[in-house]
């Protein structure tokens, strides 16, 4: 150590000017002490004296995170949606009160409903229901399971992505409805067709999200994985991966979105064959019997499913998410 | 004094590419549980000496002798993984470490207490204000357990008075632990502060231009005169080296 006698000489001093504070002050022949260093009284007291300072310091340069009640909550961001739709429905009716449009073109809200209902009645809708929402749900998943390690191969091997990157980034412009013409000569008239053409909706889009998420990682955030000491596996996992998340999760959202709205595309153009009844072929039949009012209901049934699993499931994702990171408005500093 | 040399630096240079010299025949050698500061103005290198000694970079010509078991570095940016908390930072270092799972938890609390942040063990990095980051980070270079730490401008981007109670709670940490620091800044008062010695290095390219050792470093401070006197006499020979540069 090389501040012994330092220590020990001051030490001394402090004890005399200090007798209230220092209970060494007591001792007759504080010299005489074997010194320890680092535990020197002195140190003791003054790092007590810094260690309140510092305790003081940090609680005015600190703010408790507070984060926003469910009540909250629930007025900023669920009630005006829905004053919204509420008050889109009010204009629909008084538009059918006061224009008395055909109602076979333009019917009002009240008829849009009772074709639900109907179908609710006859069980097509949930039918059609269930068999796309697991279609919808597979689908991604196995697109998750293919575009995850494929973004992350892409991300980490440069030579890789350069030569793929652009095709993958251009499959992402191509509408997925597409492939359907190529995918039922392929295929047939199977689920297969589907599946294939929500793949090349959903694949592009995590891959992308995951490689943007990548790229973004801070440099220095790496360079502290190495400096710990972690190669080239562990820097992947343990920094890479979790810090490409926000990237990954936008990746996933939009994933869903594509499969979804390619599902969709899927089933209103192939029917027949040993393809099930989704809400696209719904659509598809309510179409050819000129029914508008079952049109309008099964795409606003569309609608409420993207806008469901989006709240449900996306929504709640980002926002833990986000706000553990400090990134979302309304958390501290 | 122990005596023993930890870093020892010799002939170095350091040129990117077919870039100019960043650094030319840098000599300095380092003791155990020596506290040495490196000073100088921008362009002088000192981050480039960091990253050498770090063995982040190779050098161009000369050598670098550090201890086998490497070096801690701390940055200017705290660089704490944002998803983790306070804890779990320090753990991480742990781990990577080879640290059993069992034994992280309670190690990586006592090392957050030995900053005085065991209160804020379960927060979050931006929930932290920049001293305490900074102060985790401390936490989480001392957690690699290596004789050696770098710093480079660890308190550059602090505010006056968070800098000054880090500058006690570093010299405090020193003291404990025994480590030999490397201390990269600009500021020349805090060189004078903090060193036992200062390494003052000249601009483009970088060379040792000065060096001060300072006998008594217990109880110094800021403000205090010894570290006032000397920082002139730095700062004259600084402003020396950096008007060489108008020629």
């Amino acid at each position: 150590m090389p501040h012994d006698t330092v220590t020990e000489l001051s030490r001394v001093e402090e004890g005399a000017q200090h007798p209230s504070r220092n209970p060494d002050a007591s001792n007759p022949q504080p010299g005489f002490e074997t010194p320890l260093p680092g535990s020197s009284t002195r140190g003791a007291s003054e790092h007590d004296d810094l260690r309140s300072l510092e305790a003081g310091l940090d609680r005015l340069q600190t703010s408790p995170d507070r984060a926003p009640s469910a009540w909250r909550r629930f007025t900023t961001s669920v009630v005006p949606p829905i004053v919204f739709v509420v008050a889109l429905v009010a204009a629909w009716q008084l538009y059918v009160v006061v224009a008395q449009p055909r109602p076979d073109i333009v019917p009002g809200p009240v008829d849009v409903f009772n074709a639900m209902a109907q179908a609710w009645e006859s069980g097509r809708l949930q039918l059609a229901v269930v068999t796309s929402l697991e279609r919808g749900v597979v689908g991604f998943l196995i697109a998750v399971i293919i575009g995850t390690p494929l973004g992350l191969l892409l991300a980490e091997v440069k030579p890789l992505r350069r030569a793929v990157g652009p095709i993958i980034s251009g499959l992402q412009v191509l509408p997925s409805v597409a492939w359907v013409p190529a995918a039922i000569l392929w295929f047939g008239l199977t689920d297969a067709t589907v599946y294939f053409v929500v793949l090349m909706g959903a694949v592009p889009s995590i891959v992308n999200g995951l490689i943007a998420g990548v790229e973004q990682v801070p440099p220095q955030l790496r360079r502290v994985g190495t400096v710990l000491g972690a190669g080239r596996t562990r820097l992947a996992t343990l920094v890479v991966l979790p810090a490409a998340l926000p990237g990954y999760v936008a990746g996933l959202k939009q994933g869903w979105a594509f499969s979804w709205r390619s599902l969709m595309a899927a089933e209103i153009i192939t029917v027949g064959g040993t393809i099930g009844f989704g809400l696209g072929s719904m659509l598809n039949q309510s179409r050819e019997l000129a029914d508008i009012a079952s049109v309008l209901a099964t795409i606003l049934v569309i609608l409420a499913i993207g806008i469901l699993i989006e709240l449900v499931f996306f929504a709640p994702l980002e926002r833990r998410m986000l706000r553990r990171r400090g990134l979302l408005q309304g958390g501290t500093r | 004094m122990s005596g023993q040399t930890a870093i020892r630096i010799e002939q170095l240079g350091k040129r990117f590419g077919a870039g100019p010299l960043v650094l030319d025949d840098v000599n300095l050698s380092i003791e155990t549980g020596e506290f040495v500061c490196l000073l100088g103005a921008s362009g002088c290198g000192k981050s480039t000496l960091l990253n050498l000694i770090a063995g982040l970079d190779r050098p161009t010509t000369g050598s670098i002798d550090v201890p086998t078991e490497g070096a801690a570095v701390m940055f200017q940016e705290s660089a704490l993984m944002p998803w983790l908390t306070a804890r779990q930072n320090v753990e991480l270092a742990l781990r990577l470490r080879g640290v059993a799972r069992s034994a992280r938890r309670g190690e990586a609390l006592e090392l957050l207490d030995v900053v005085n942040l065991a209160d804020a063990a379960e927060k979050r990095p931006h929930e932290l204000s920049g001293g305490m980051r900074q102060r985790v980070a401390l936490a989480r270079a001392l957690a690699q357990d290596r004789p050696v730490l770098l710093m480079d401008e660890p308190f550059a981007a602090l505010d006056a008075i968070t800098r000054d109670l880090l500058h006690e709670e570093l010299e405090r940490v020193w003291r404990r632990t025994g480590r030999t620091i490397v201390f990269v800044t600009h500021n020349v008062r805090e060189a004078a502060r903090l060193g036992q010695r200062v390494v003052l290095l000249s601009s483009r390219p970088g060379r040792v231009a000065g060096e001060w050792r300072i006998d008594s470093t217990e109880g110094r401070r800021i403000e205090s005169p010894e570290v006032a006197a000397l920082s002139i006499e730095i700062t004259e020979q600084l402003r020396k080296e950096i008007r060489r540069n108008a020629a």
